[in-house]
């Protein structure tokens, strides 16, 4: 445990700790360029120069370790900032100034550094034609990354990960001294199942993701901790949203699940979540299905379900613990009803952690571990199909995106015999057959937990209130409607998290042990009765409702 | 001074093995061969041979620094990337007599413990690789390298690795990415080659002439060559001059001459008569001397107590008619093309100064020009990067501009204002498919 000053300040640290992580620890930033976390050291930007008392050449502390008794300068030192200034100067010497019009700015290390630290009087001397890539302004390298070579600063940041992380050794260098550039290997399409992340890694705006273009500037963005609902793998992710709409998904660091990566897979299904096609809750009455009110649902559906001669549940792997619970209690456990969850495999998916292993998943959903772990029975296509067969009575299917053989003939033919209610978000067609069309938000406004294939149980916060309508721009971006000037995106819509619709069912049942009035208080009893959740703390597993996203922290964390 | 590695220069037949046996060839190696590891490189240390690749290490020292314990193999690599502007020593030594820079690979490998070794030759060495992979293949079959050399229980194996046109792949660490496989990208250092080298273990690298004197060290004995030149500059040098001298060539002197010596005495003196104006003491990468500074000494301390380095010995000169201007534009050029692109300053720099004195020697010079270069060579020099192309191209151009300013300050008098460029009107053509996406 080597203990170092950085610039006066006392600060022990783990051996073989680098000078910018000390110095973080101390709370002092160093800035840094091609310096990242989980990538190799390469020291090549040389913007974290730093003064070490006894040296007589500066030295960069991306590369150089903590060592015991070490008097480090860096904002103290005048040489240092001088080395500094001149390294932006090098820098911004061919970077073109097109800050207003490039999509990275306000999330552009570059960019922060030269408001951050740029003395005001710096002015360069650099009056030489600017060194451009014709052709490379605008390319699109693979399905996802469009890249601006005259933007690049030649970290190398992509160029290590494709090597290191996601191993496809996709980009390249391609020839040398000024005129290197970024070229995908061979020429092929940058197709990296992770390709994404190498337009995060980058420092600057040469790498930008496609989808995300242009749709939103980054500081308008609000970032709430989330989990990924593509897999079983459980990366951890920032919602990124503005205005109740969805814009993208970052990835948020997580040593021991996906570091600060996200596959591409993943990272698109941000998008999904501003789907809401049911409104409303709906009661279908002669034949037609027509608007009604929470306050007329709870009581008129309770009875309903408690005069159900049999009842059968559907649930999904894609509910949070906290509902999964809900709805064995309720419809198990007092109504006596038959649950299942049906599961899937998916496509399979992989995920290196900060401990460069690879974790896979084969599951379609992000909590079939957490239905495991309640108990919870589940079946496959066929199960689902005879399950839905068996005796004719109330149906009640609590996400029809569990599973694709909810929308096949069979079952549709299979749940028209008797009574259904469902819960739903996007459009499905056992909404045309539903008595009671229950809607429920997306992930981005739900709160709960998953279970992640590692078996740790991860916690997702709502990002804001389930959205109220949405329509699609001239640009192709999900926007609210502006009814009024004085809440510019729209009332809130109805859809209520399913947590909050059992828990009134269940006060309205007078089911006083489940009427719970939030999933922290659902998962301290779950705790308490569940042996299989037995001493996890809510706030334990904690996350802050908002964080600064893993791109402005890029500096601190 | 009798010749040392150039003795076999006019011998007919030089080349062969039997030529360099008669003349005493690989009995170094049978003599080290009989000695311990250690003792050769005490031997090599003792004789105060220093790397003349440039930087004028001790040669016994970096051997030295390879761990004894590390399990595993090892590897000693003789560096023939020769690319240095104005150095054509080693190349020379190739030429003539290419067994005694196998016998010293054979010597060295033996003191460091490396069971193969490699030969990083410069793309462009065509003929010189092939002389070389010949007289390896003359060495093998006469029993001194392969399995179990001359009996000695010893197993070396020699291989040529041409370069692919790369100067930067000269500096050790690059050189050993390329000879790996990958992009000639210098390597952050610590660790260094002598513990984590090639593939990841224990290498040394060391110059062609730095192993074409370990024979010599070996037969004749430490004293001997420590009594060449001066104390801490010992031994043999050879001097690859150019530029606007009567007779340019290899010279093989005792370090510690004085430039004045081999420009005057051994070249012949300024061609046509002219006065000399400046010269590079080791190729272009060394700050510039001017003819004031011709008594310095030709060794290692003494160019360094001068402001400037032996280098390579590449000494190029230039005579009163050269412009200086147009030298350092020259010079930019060349590193500007060279610099491999990894680290900042160095990449952009480079190409800044190439700009700025293009523009001088086009006529368009600016009042803030000079200080500008000093500048940008100032924050790429003293470690401001990874490897020394930083220095060497900064300390050349900074040089050039501190001791010649009156030149380009008669540049900035001289200067016409840079042309106005017209930047051409495009029609509108509306907006184009698939353009921006």
């Amino acid at each position: 445990m080597p203990k170092l000053t950085i610039d006066g300040r006392t600060v022990e640290v783990a051996a073989g700790t680098n000078l910018i992580e000390a110095a973080r620890a101390a709370g002092i930033e160093i800035p840094f360029f091609c310096y990242h976390p989980y990538l190799t050291v390469v020291g090549q930007c040389r913007i974290c120069m730093v003064e070490i008392q006894g040296q007589p050449r500066l030295a960069v502390a991306c590369a150089t370790p903590a060592a015991e008794g070490m008097v480090v300068k860096s904002e103290t030192s005048e040489r240092a900032r001088e080395a500094r200034e001149a390294v932006m100067e090098f820098l911004l010497a061919n970077h073109p100034l097109d800050c207003p019009v490039c999509d990275q700015a306000g999330e552009c290390l570059l960019q922060d550094h030269s408001m951050e630290e740029q003395r005001a009087t710096f002015t360069t001397h650099m009056t030489e034609t600017r060194r451009t890539f014709p052709g490379y302004e605008s390319r699109l390298i693979g399905p996802h990354v469009i890249q601006n070579q005259n933007r690049c600063i030649h970290c190398s940041r992509c160029i290590r990960f494709t090597q290191e992380i996601s191993e496809t050794s996709a980009l390249t260098y391609k020839s040398r001294s000024n005129s290197t550039f970024i070229d995908t290997f061979d020429g092929k399409p940058f197709e990296d199942p992770m390709s994404g992340c190498a337009a995060d890694v980058c420092p600057v705006g040469a790498l930008t993701v496609r989808g995300f273009r242009f749709r939103k500037r980054a500081w308008k963005l609000r970032s709430t901790p989330s989990i990924c609902p593509g897999c079983s793998i459980g990366c951890n992710i920032f919602i990124e949203h503005h205005e109740r709409v969805v814009y993208r998904f970052s990835p948020r660091e997580n040593p021991g699940v996906n570091a600060t990566w996200l596959c591409d897979y993943g990272r698109f299904l941000a998008e999904s979540l501003n789907e809401q096609a049911y409104l409303h809750p709906q009661r279908r009455v002669s034949g037609q299905l027509a608007r009604a009110t929470w306050g007329e649902v709870f009581p008129a559906l309770s009875t309903e379900l408690k005069a159900a001669r049999s009842l059968r549940v559907v649930a999904s792997a894609n509910l949070s613990n906290e509902e999964l619970y809900l709805a064995r209690e309720l419809f198990g456990r007092h109504l006596k009803g038959e649950i299942v969850v049906p599961v899937f495999p998916g496509e399979p998916r992989r995920m290196k952690n900060g401990k460069r292993e690879w974790l896979t998943s084969t599951d379609a959903h992000p909590n079939s571990h957490g239905a495991r772990r309640l108990g919870m029975a589940t079946v496959d296509g066929e199960g689902l199909v005879r399950f839905l067969r068996g005796a004719a009575g109330t149906t009640v299917i609590l996400d029809p995106s569990a599973h694709p053989s909810l929308a096949s003939e069979e079952a549709l033919q299979a749940l028209g015999r008797g009574p259904l209610v469902a819960f739903a978000r996007a459009k499905h067609p056992v909404a045309d057959l539903a008595g009671w069309l229950l809607p429920t938000p997306s992930l981005a406004s739900n709160e709960g937990t998953f279970v992640s294939s590692t078996g740790s149980v991860q916690r997702f916060a709502p990002a804001f209130a389930p959205p109220g309508t949405v329509h699609r721009t001239a640009t192709g971006a999900m926007s609210p409607t502006c009814p009024t000037i004085a809440s510019p995106w729209g009332p809130p819509g109805e859809a209520r998290p399913l947590w909050v619709v059992l828990s009134s069912l269940a006060r309205e049942m007078g089911v006083a042990t489940l009427d719970l009035s939030s999933p922290a208080d659902i998962f301290a009893l779950m705790a308490r009765t569940e042996e299989s959740f037995a001493g996890v703390d809510w706030e334990e597993l904690g996350v802050q409702r908002e964080q600064r996203s893993y791109r402005e922290r890029q500096h601190v964390g | 001074m009798e010749a040392v590695l150039l003795r076999a220069r006019g011998v007919p037949d030089s080349r062969a093995i039997a030529t360099y046996l008669a003349a005493g060839g690989y009995e170094g190696w049978k003599k080290a061969l009989a000695m311990a590891p250690d003792a050769v490189t005490r031997e090599v240390t003792d004789s105060e041979l220093r790397g003349r690749g440039g930087a004028g290490f001790p040669t016994g020292r970096k051997w030295s620094f390879v761990p004894k314990d590390h399990p595993g193999p090892r590897y000693l690599i003789c560096n023939a990337d020769e690319s240095e502007p104005g150095t054509f020593k080693d190349r020379e030594i190739i030429e003539h007599d290419p067994h005694q820079v196998i016998e010293g690979i054979a010597i060295a490998s033996y003191a460091v413990g490396a069971k193969t070794a490699y030969i990083y030759i410069r793309g462009e060495f065509v003929r010189w690789a092939r002389i070389l992979e010949e007289a390896i293949e003359e060495a093998r079959r006469a029993g001194f390298l392969g399995k179990n050399g001359l009996g000695s229980g010893f197993d070396l194996d020699v291989w040529v690795h041409r370069g692919a046109g790369a100067y930067i792949c000269g500096e050790e660490t690059a050189l050993l990415e390329s000879l790996e496989g990958k992009r000639g990208f210098p390597r952050l250092k610590p660790p260094f080659p002598a513990v984590v080298g090639a593939f990841g273990k224990p290498t040394v690298v060391n110059n062609v002439e730095t192993l074409a004197c370990v024979p010599h060290i070996m037969t004749r004995g430490a004293h001997w060559f420590a009594s060449i030149g001066r104390p801490r500059n010992t031994g043999p040098k050879l001097f690859s001059v150019s530029g606007h001298v009567n007779r340019p060539g290899v010279y093989e002197l005792p370090l510690g001459v004085t430039f004045r010596e081999i420009i005057h005495e051994h070249c012949g003196g300024i061609r046509g008569g002219r006065k000399l104006k400046a010269f590079f003491p080791g190729g272009t990468s060394a700050p510039i001397m001017t003819a004031a500074e011709v008594d310095v000494q030709a060794d290692f301390d003494a160019c360094a107590q001068a402001g400037t380095m032996l280098g390579s010995g590449g000494v190029i000169v230039l005579d009163e008619t050269v412009d200086m201007v147009e030298a350092a534009a020259n010079v930019a050029h060349f590193y500007a093309h060279e610099s491999c692109g990894q680290c900042t300053p160095c990449r952009e720099g480079a190409d800044w100064c190439k700009d700025i004195l293009d523009r001088m020697v086009e006529g368009h010079a600016r009042a803030a020009d000079p200080e500008t270069l000093l500048r940008i060579c100032r924050f790429s020099s003293s470690g401001m990067t990874i490897c020394p192309l930083g220095d060497a191209y900064a300390l050349p151009i900074s040089s050039m501009v501190n001791k010649f300013r009156e030149e380009f300050d008669r540049r900035i008098g001289t200067a016409t204002p840079l042309p106005q460029k017209k930047l051409p009107v495009l029609p509108w053509a509306g907006p184009r498919p698939g353009f921006g996406v």
